[in-house]
């Protein structure tokens, strides 16, 4: 039996990556996938709250970078055409949702790219059967990065396992197979920007269910991507720096997080390789950590 | 979302069936629907090993790789709208309940039941066969009064006290970190402890006794012991091999191996046994650890 990856295989990334070059491992190749981080101090106030001006110029910059677009309208003309229908893939978990004011200014540059505010959905838990999504013709994957205690991480891979028949199915093998969720048919090649909110990440849990605050901290980032394995794998990487920062070396890793990398490897919806991911940081870079 | 139809029983519809009374009437009778400034919010709840997916999908793996029984469930909430979750785990035994006791111990002791620990609005204890969660999502005063209170109140109602696992004793009791000791049989819980690989190398299973430990070293990491007990030297057989060819293959005579981050690590065999010594700063330090567990077990 050969493992997919081990811990060893884990430091010796991470050491690449500290050093920013690929010492000791092949040349680096092209980038195939851009994830774009940007930061704002301000886009978390006092009491925890969002500045939505500040989220709606954060999405706004970001994803023009991603897209090399003069301007937001344009960055999003590029994702979606004026007729179609998007469902945007959010997440309700009641601790830690996706911000209404990421989904605001999602919704505000897909109607400034010309699609009609009555074809544009929000859903969670209901987007099997939901008829916004069930005629979609385009997906957008918008949630907050947080650990799970058998995924490792929750990410964009795994906001979209309730498109899955069964949930549970899906739980084997630390959730190894929560790739395969992007290959269904309702959503295969549909997810045109996945938004991974770096705003108030929970680095830690003591148990299946728990959220505590003194897990989460004020990172006030937003990672996007065109590849919702790239910005989980530039995820893992913030996770893991924070749980080494707070909770030491060895607890680096959260459990298993290997449905990142077979997202890639098996699965074949995008890119796991840390050498061939491009990442451009925008805005505050203070305590950045990756 | 909860599925009422699948989910666990809904105590309120029981009611009492003349008689004695059931365990989850002793258990529930014994928690208090009010304590100063908080309430007992919807209905109690009991999810069994068919049913807690209902209760923590995603998760419940991690409770059913033990020898859990069921779970009761209470919420409460205060004039804030902030809620304390309130779950007793029947672990089915004392060895059990210790071993997800152990899983997660981050904080300092709360003095509530056998062995406890409280921090920031988290109560985690142990009583007998049974596993007790009290947590708020936040921190205060307040909350903390509330939660201990709520962990004094159900403690009555869980019996004696249990033993410990017995692989206990094969420790080496030298600088060891007992508060950091972890029990467990299957790898889903070792990962959550400490990431090895992605694949079950170790071949663990509901029958394998592990222990995971922590020892001091002088150094800011501690130095790590995995102990695993196999049902036959086969089993062990089988898994040292597995282990050797997918995360050391350098240690195949038993020697110290230098990792990639400059730690040492060892992993040895002996009858139904496997000892895997993690994150040792030297050669002579994983030795060291390693002379010192009992292989005999105690008489």
């Amino acid at each position: 039996m050969k493992p997919a990856f081990t811990r060893r295989d884990f430091i010796k990334g991470s050491a690449c990556l500290a050093l920013g070059t690929a010492a000791g491992l092949p040349a680096r190749a092209e980038p195939l996938s851009r994830v774009v981080l940007i930061r704002n101090p301000e886009a978390v106030t006092a009491g925890s709250r969002f500045d939505a001006g500040i989220i709606q110029n954060m999405i706004d910059e970001a994803v023009s970078r991603l897209l090399d677009a003069p301007d937001p309208a344009a960055a999003f003309g590029k994702l979606v055409r004026p007729g179609e229908v998007v469902g945007v893939k959010s997440n309700v978990w009641s601790y830690l949702p996706t911000p209404p004011e990421v989904e605001q200014a999602i919704r505000r540059r897909l109607m400034d790219a010309g699609i009609k505010e009555e074809d544009i959905g929000f859903d969670d838990h209901g987007v099997k059967t939901n008829p916004l999504f069930i005629r979609a013709t385009s997906l957008i994957n918008a949630r907050p990065i947080r650990t799970h205690y058998l995924a490792g991480m929750s990410g964009c891979i795994k906001n979209y396992i309730m498109f899955t028949p069964s949930q549970s199915a899906l739980h084997p093998d630390s959730c190894a197979d929560l790739g395969s969720t992007f290959n269904l048919p309702q959503v295969k090649g549909k997810t045109r920007l996945n938004v991974l909110c770096c705003l108030t990440p929970q680095f830690h849990g003591r148990g299946p269910h728990h959220f505590s605050r003194r897990y989460v901290w004020n990172y006030n980032g937003i990672l996007v991507s065109r590849d919702p394995v790239a910005v989980d794998t530039i995820g893992l990487e913030l996770i893991k720096a924070k749980r080494r920062q707070v909770l030491g070396k060895g607890r680096e890793l959260p459990p298993v997080p290997k449905h990142i990398r077979l997202a890639d490897s098996r699965h074949g919806i995008g890119v796991g390789d840390l050498r061939r991911i491009e990442l451009i940081k925008l805005g505050w870079d203070e305590n950045s950590l990756i | 979302m909860m599925n009422l139809a699948a989910a666990g029983l809904i105590i309120g519809l029981l009611g009492f069936q003349g008689g004695a009374m059931t365990e989850e009437q002793l258990i529930f009778q014994a928690l208090p629907e009010r304590i100063p400034g908080w309430a007992a919010s919807g209905e109690d709840m009991v999810y069994d090993r068919d049913t807690l997916y209902d209760y923590m999908d995603g998760g419940a793996e991690v409770y059913l790789a033990f020898d859990f029984q069921r779970v009761y469930v209470r919420k409460y909430i205060n004039s804030q709208g902030e809620e304390i979750s309130l779950d007793i785990f029947d672990m089915g035994t004392s060895t059990e309940a210790y071993g997800i006791f152990s899983c997660d111990r981050e904080d300092e002791t709360a003095g509530i039941g056998q062995e406890s620990e409280y921090g920031y609005g988290l109560l985690r204890f142990r009583q007998g066969r049974y596993f007790v969660s009290v947590m708020a999502s936040d921190e205060s005063a307040e909350i903390e009064k509330a939660v201990l209170s709520l962990g004094r109140a159900a403690l009555p109602a869980l019996g004696e006290d249990g033993p410990a696992p017995d692989l206990l004793t094969r420790l080496p009791a030298e600088n060891l970190r007992r508060d950091r000791i972890s029990y467990f049989h299957a790898d889903v819980n070792l990962n959550n402890r400490y990431f090895i690989a992605s694949e079950n190398l170790l071949r663990l299973d509901r029958r394998t006794e592990c222990l995971f430990a922590e020892y001091l070293s002088g150094k800011t990491d501690p130095v790590n012991l995995l102990m695993i007990k196999y049902s036959s030297p086969n089993d062990a057989r089988d898994a040292h091999s597995s282990f050797i060819a997918g995360y050391l293959p350098e240690a195949e005579e038993g020697d110290p191996v230098r990792m990639e981050d400059g730690t040492w690590s060892l992993v040895r065999r002996r009858e139904a046994l496997i000892v895997v010594i993690l994150d040792a700063p030297d050669e002579a330090s994983a030795l060291g650890l390693f002379a010192g567990i009992r292989f005999d077990p105690p008489r």
